[in-house]
């Protein structure tokens, strides 16, 4: 299954963030919710079991001046081999010059799954983004397919973060370099103008980034510990 | 060629001998303590933080624009810890080099130069550059450990002999990689908030 999605959210004259241009193509299936207010809230609904092996998806999101977004997610993403042993992807591009929330729900990469998710995100100089990831490795007792993830934002053309993950890999995973044994990922980008200090636990931390912004890395056993860790950022 | 093996070399005046790159956190908690932790440990190692810095060293030896490359590695390295040791040894091999291998390719280097860089533009041969530096990435935490924690210098070497570093230097070579090691990240960020005695800067 190939699908396309894209959502247009720009700043109306009284203040407000409307939705321009919603294109759903399903799985992915875009929720707008009716309330008119400075933050535009839009759902992202798989409406069909996905990604599973051979899929491609790809959204693409374009907030304009002074317009806001909140893009949620309802339900984890399970990642599943297809019938016919294809790798799976997906794309999410964020053109970015108002101000962006995505928090789309976990991801759990299932056995014999092979998955590849790329983020991109370009921001202007005053645009702000704030995004999460939580990848769980396996269900219960299960060992994890293979998911290369990639995430790069820019700011005007300039690199803030660049960071891929390849997880499935079990002397990597198991490594105390790689990702120590740990069964959830999680991290939060924080892109905007506040300067914040470095902070950190045994496995997690919140840092600044080189040229603005921060990041929140947290490993551990489950999604909770994970999620509170990255909510009291 | 020589000048690949001089850079490699632990008696370099380089100051790469007090990092130990991550080791000394992963050991102070028990996640290192004999060869075969030490070798998962260096394996996760090159194929992640190594990997990625053997990547820069080589796209520096293509002669790709230095200012660039700098800005774009750090990005790849969020931690601030990491990014202040690869800088601090940058700086010891750039103070060395310049004695050693004066040209006008290394004053074209950014202050407090990100090591690879250093390594790139002094090895200009792109796989060479990124051989010396997928080695360095393992050698200095493989020495580390051989003091804190004692174990058998044969045995260490042995692990190190071992490794994959030739394959890894190849891949380097080919693209300018982005991998990420959250776990070295977060050992790296609480050797600094480590109180007490450390041996190592990083």
């Amino acid at each position: 299954m190939k699908a396309t999605a894209r959502l247009v959210v720009t700043r109306d004259p009284h203040g407000n963030s409307v939705v321009r241009v919603l294109r759903s193509q399903s799985p992915l299936t875009l929720v707008p919710h009716r309330r008119v207010g400075p933050v535009a809230l839009v759902h992202l609904v798989s409406s069909v079991t996905a990604p599973l092996g051979g899929d491609s998806l790809s959204l693409t999101v374009e907030v304009g001046p002074g317009a806001s977004l909140e893009l949620r997610g309802v339900a984890a993403t399970l990642l599943l081999p297809g019938s016919s042993g294809d790798a799976s992807s997906s794309e999410t591009r964020f053109l970015i010059e108002g101000s962006v929330h995505y928090l789309p729900e976990p991801t759990v990469v299932t056995s014999r799954a092979r998955h590849t998710a790329v983020v991109e995100a370009e921001l202007d100089g005053h645009a702000q983004l704030r995004t999460r990831e939580v990848l769980v490795l396996g269900r219960t007792g299960e060992d994890p397919g293979s998911l290369t993830t990639s995430v790069r934002a820019t700011r005007c053309g300039k690199p803030l973060l660049h960071q891929q993950l390849v997880v499935g890999d079990r002397e990597l995973d198991a490594s105390a370099a790689g990702l120590a044994g740990k069964r959830v990922i999680g991290t939060e980008v924080v892109l905007d103008g506040v300067t914040r200090p470095a902070l950190g636990g045994e496995w997690w931390s919140a840092v600044p980034l080189a040229a603005g912004g921060s990041l929140v890395t947290a490993l551990g056993d489950d999604v909770v510990t994970i999620t509170r860790v990255l909510d009291a950022i | 060629m020589l000048t690949a093996l001089i850079l490699a070399d632990s008696r370099f005046p380089g100051g790469g001998h007090v990092h130990s790159g991550g080791l000394e956190e992963a050991a102070a908690r028990g996640l290192v303590h004999d060869e075969p932790s030490l070798r998962s440990f260096l394996h996760g190692r090159l194929l992640t933080s190594g990997l990625l810095a053997a990547g820069f060293a080589a796209a520096a030896a293509r002669g790709e624009d230095l200012a660039v490359l700098d800005a774009e590695l750090d990005a790849r390295t969020p931690s601030p810890a990491q990014r202040e040791a690869s800088r601090a040894q940058g700086r010891g091999m750039l103070r060395a080099a310049r004695r050693a291998w004066p040209s006008a390719r290394l004053e074209e280097l950014p202050r407090d130069p990100h090591q690879p860089l250093v390594i790139g533009v002094l090895v200009d041969d792109p796989y060479e550059a990124a051989l010396t530096c997928a080695y360095l990435a393992v050698s200095g935490p493989a020495s580390a450990a051989v003091r804190l924690l004692g174990l058998d210098p044969f045995g260490v070497n042995a692990v190190v002999a071992a490794l994959g570093v030739e394959d890894v230097a190849a891949r380097a070579a080919k693209e300018l990689p982005a991998l990420g090691s959250p776990a070295l990240d977060l050992l790296a960020e609480a050797h600094v908030r480590r109180e007490g005695v450390r041996l190592f800067g990083s």
